[in-house]
């Protein structure tokens, strides 16, 4: 039922890749706190209310830049995105160089534990208390 | 498995999966035995249509991925809005699909 190995891989170079070149062309954008060139979610574009995750990548510069309380207040998510995008490539070129698959036991093992109802409950009200934060700042 | 049978359930079922797997679900069903039968016709298959929808509406918070089964790809939906919008236009054409890959894994723990 899960993604095969090197699929699974395949998608998240990728994905980190986009992020890296995602963060780099906004952090070198952006000299005066201006983030009014963000905009590209789909949800705010057609409805202009912000959807669960806007902020994030707001958040992730304002880390960048050692500011961690204004990081916090953009969007938690950030927290979560920067972790991702500093643990998973060092995984996986681990994974790459030793011929293991250890990453992919830890994300077959996540799903299962995700999809539990004791913890996709929790989960699924911690985004929702996410997003009407986020619409009550009005970001 | 009678043929009768078997074409009855690629009749109600077929458009649960790629078509080029349909003849060799059918192959498979005619050998297998009668006792499973039951079980088989017991399966709950997802719609390819129902998906498609979800991702048109919910596709860039990952609902669709959720719904499939694919969670972690869902939580790396839901935390990008939607892989920055791109990844959900490119799963509204995907989405379809993935959910006949979901169900071919499905019914293949029924055929072997």
């Amino acid at each position: 039922m899960h993604l095969s190995r090197n699929r699974l891989y395949g998608i998240l170079t990728l994905a980190c890749l986009a992020g890296y070149v995602w963060v780099y062309f906004n952090f070198s954008s952006d000299s005066l706190g201006n983030y009014d060139n963000i905009n590209v979610c789909l949800i705010k574009h057609f409805t202009n209310v912000p959807c669960p995750s806007c902020g994030s990548t707001r958040s992730v510069l304002s880390i960048l830049k050692g500011d961690f309380l204004q990081g916090f207040y953009f969007n938690p998510f950030g927290y979560i995105l920067l972790l991702i995008l500093i643990v998973v490539p060092l995984w996986l070129v681990y994974d790459y160089l030793r011929q293991k698959s250890t990453f992919f036991q830890f994300y077959v093992k996540a799903e299962t534990f995700l999809q539990q109802k004791k913890t996709a409950i929790p989960a699924i009200l911690l985004v929702l208390v996410n997003w009407f934060w986020n619409i009550y700042k009005g970001l | 498995m009678d043929a009768q049978k078997v074409d009855m359930f690629i009749m109600t079922n077929g458009k649960f999966f790629e078509s080029h797997q349909i003849n060799v679900i059918r192959e498979r069903l005619i050998a297998l035995d009668d006792s499973k039968w039951a079980m088989l016709s017991t399966v709950q298959f997802k719609d390819p249509t129902t998906s498609l929808i979800v991702s048109l509406l919910g596709g860039s918070l990952g609902i669709d991925r959720f719904m499939i089964g694919d969670t972690g790809l869902g939580v790396g939906k839901l935390l990008t809005c939607g892989g920055l919008g791109i990844w959900a236009i490119i799963d509204w054409f995907m989405i379809m699909g993935a959910t006949r890959e979901k169900n071919m894994a499905k019914i293949q723990q029924f055929l072997y």
